[in-house]
């Protein structure tokens, strides 16, 4: 198994008969994700691209034996959808749903660190995992196989990324967004050490922004624990202290916020810094990985 | 969304957290209704209002007067005041802080007191981080009397019993209204009982759902007393609840991501422009939403070049080529329009841009370097 999912991984897609959720799904079906159930309240019965739909993510586990749930449910109703997930067992959430409240955030969180489950956002454009499986809603036609790891906040940097690196012919073996915050599940200390005990990873890039003190986390557990190259590139230079810039969590609030201090933290910690993303083709293959 | 003084003031009243008795002033006739001494507080979103000038105290109903149009005509931290709290004095007490908030390193909310509160907090948590006390509360277990006992003995309270009620209510409002932050600072300990001093709340906007009478009241209270100077616009944005950032240069920028908005900006500050504005319309924009957005960020005159950066995850690029169009078909084009334009149906929009003789590349470095030199050239 690369990081998080593979071909193996049994899908469960919840919101499934919503307008993004069924565009989404037949875009990750397409791709080859094992997709094995849906999940709509009140649809339960019906089929959407010969995928069963069920009322009760239990039922979907119970017959379809879903390990992994991508919720495309709306915020009012995201918080429900996730502990359903969570006490159905479920090891897997990816929550792309964007603007749920803090505290929903909170328990979700709080009730998947009882149950063990792994949940990747809110507000996340979800991993693909090259070749094998896709579980969320990047365009994978920017993305080909190979060594290189991506973690990143933003969905869109890491499909620029991507797409310069397949322009170059670096391939990648796992793309993994962690959200827009401001309360991140999986952070990206968590998938640099999932990287770094992945076979089919060589190096890794990791995209931050400006806001929160993530990237510091991430910096000391490179300086610490990883063995393997961290390219890392930090965006939001321009970006003034207390204004929101696109993502709830990019908002600079004291000095660790900032791209400056970050940058220099991940430099200090060991990490190659790319001054924007034209760089890091260029950065990877002096590497020779 | 940060509650101006008096509100937050009102939202502890209401859980009966005790306040000083005051009357919010946004005139010279409200003078009447004021007791003297008084302590008169400009009612502005900022931290550190004391140090700034922003709280005086006023001892006689004569001194009042010249005390507040010089306060009225203020700017403090670039906010113009339009209103003053008058609050009948607290004497002779200690000052206390608690603040309750969520600690998004472990993802839990974190109580924290101290027995050193006042203006100089700041000062205290970077001299002596251990005189502020910490205690997380895990919602899985909520808040426990041996955690407030535990608390009050540092802080040296006697009434723990007054105490331990002020806590729980500042977790329920915390609860209730879907607060981030709820900071008491002072909190003034006196012979009859606590009394919340200054008082700092943000309420997430995330819910704002489910309190619509709630936020609507305070954003109506708020706009009021909100004489900023802002441009065309910042107005517009606001109106159109789009998300935008003006820097003070010449080159605007619309993105449909937040990370390839911030990463454009940077590209244009390392190729010698200056970006003017950050605009992130999100993954769900369609033709009409572009066609909105450009509106927005035209509004600005002092735009020499505009940058539109799309990378088609969420967008369609066909949708986005679409509502540039219409835009020009509705009104005269006032700046050079540079765009960058790939991912899902790139292949139907990118031609139906260069069809209308836009300037659209593929790749995000020529379309900054081209914006650059056309604001330079101009």
């Amino acid at each position: 198994m690369a990081i998080l999912i593979d071909e193996n991984t049994r899908v469960l897609v919840q919101g499934i008969t919503g307008n993004v959720g069924s565009f989404q799904t037949g875009i990750m079906q397409d791709y080859g994700t094992n997709t094995v159930a849906g999940v709509t309240p009140g649809k339960g019965g019906t089929e959407i691209f010969g995928i069963p739909v069920y009322d009760l993510v239990e039922e979907a586990v119970r017959e379809r034996q879903a390990d992994a749930a991508i919720s495309f449910v709306p915020a009012q109703f995201a918080k429900d959808a996730a502990m359903e997930v969570i006490g159905s067992g479920i090891p897997l959430l990816v929550l792309t749903t964007e603007g749920i409240p803090d505290q929903d955030v909170l328990t979700i969180l709080r009730y998947a660190a009882l149950k063990g489950t792994t949940v990747l956002g809110p507000d996340t454009p979800g991993l693909i995992s090259i070749g094998k499986c896709k579980l969320g809603v990047h365009p994978h036609t920017m993305f080909m196989k190979g060594p290189v790891g991506i973690v990143s906040k933003s969905g869109s940097l890491s499909y620029e990324v991507g797409r310069l690196l397949t322009e170059s012919g670096i391939g990648q073996s796992t793309v993994v967004g962690i959200g827009g915050g401001p309360i991140w599940g999986l952070s990206q200390e968590s998938v640099l050490r999932m990287f770094e005990e992945d076979p089919e990873t060589e190096a890794i890039v990791l995209l931050g922004e400006v806001g929160g003190r993530l990237e510091h986390d991430a910096a000391h557990f490179i300086s610490h624990y990883m063995k393997k190259p961290v390219i890392a590139l930090i965006v939001g230079r321009m970006a003034p202290e207390g204004v929101q810039m696109g993502h709830a969590g990019a908002i600079i609030e004291g000095e660790e916020g900032t791209a400056a201090s970050k940058i220099a933290a991940l430099k200090k910690a060991g990490a190659i810094i790319a001054r924007s993303s034209l760089n890091i083709p260029e950065l990877i293959k002096k590497l020779e990985v | 969304m940060r509650l101006l003084e008096f509100q937050a003031k009102r939202l502890l009243a209401e859980k009966g957290i005790s306040v000083p008795k005051g009357v919010l002033i946004t005139s010279p006739e409200d003078l009447e209704k004021v007791s003297f001494p008084t302590v008169l507080k400009a009612q502005v979103p900022v931290g550190g209002r004391g140090k700034a000038g922003a709280i005086k105290r006023v001892e006689q109903a004569q001194e009042a007067l010249p005390v507040l149009d010089e306060m009225l005509a203020s700017t403090v931290k670039g906010y113009p005041v339009q209103a003053l709290m008058a609050e009948e004095p607290v004497e002779g007490c200690t000052e206390l802080y608690v603040a309750y908030l969520i600690d998004k390193q472990v993802n839990i909310p974190l109580l924290m007191v101290s027995s050193v509160g006042g203006v100089d907090i700041e000062e205290v948590a970077r001299r002596t981080p251990e005189r502020i006390i910490k205690k997380y509360i895990d919602p899985a277990v909520g808040v426990q009397d041996y955690a407030i006992r535990s608390l009050a003995k540092t802080l040296e309270i006697k009434d723990v019993r007054a105490f331990a009620e002020l806590i729980l209510k500042i977790c329920t409002i915390f609860q209730e209204k879907d607060a981030t932050m709820i900071e008491i600072n002072p909190l003034a300990l006196t012979p009859s009982g606590l009394i919340a001093l200054d008082a700092k709340i943000l309420l997430d906007d995330k819910a704002s759902y489910r309190h619509r009478k709630l936020f609507s009241q305070l954003k109506d209270e708020q706009k009021k007393l909100d004489r900023t100077a802002k441009t065309k616009a910042v107005e517009l944005a606001e109106e159109r609840q789009i998300n935008y950032v003006p820097l003070g240069g010449n080159i605007g920028m619309i993105a449909d991501g937040a990370g390839t908005g911030m990463l454009t900006l940077d590209m244009i500050h390392d190729a010698g422009g200056k970006p003017a504005n950050f605009c992130e319309m999100g993954g769900m924009a369609n033709a009409e939403i572009m066609q909105r957005t450009i509106e927005v960020v035209l509004a600005d005159e002092r735009l020499k070049v505009l940058v539109i950066s799309l990378i088609g995850g969420l967008t369609r690029m066909d949708e986005m080529a679409e509502g540039i169009m219409q835009y020009l078909k509705d009104n005269d084009q006032s700046v050079p329009i540079v765009i960058r334009m790939c991912g899902t149906k790139a292949d139907v929009g990118l031609p139906m841009l260069r069809g209308m003789g836009l300037d659209a590349y593929e790749d995000l470095a020529t379309t900054v370097r081209t914006a650059v030199e056309q604001a330079r050239n101009l």
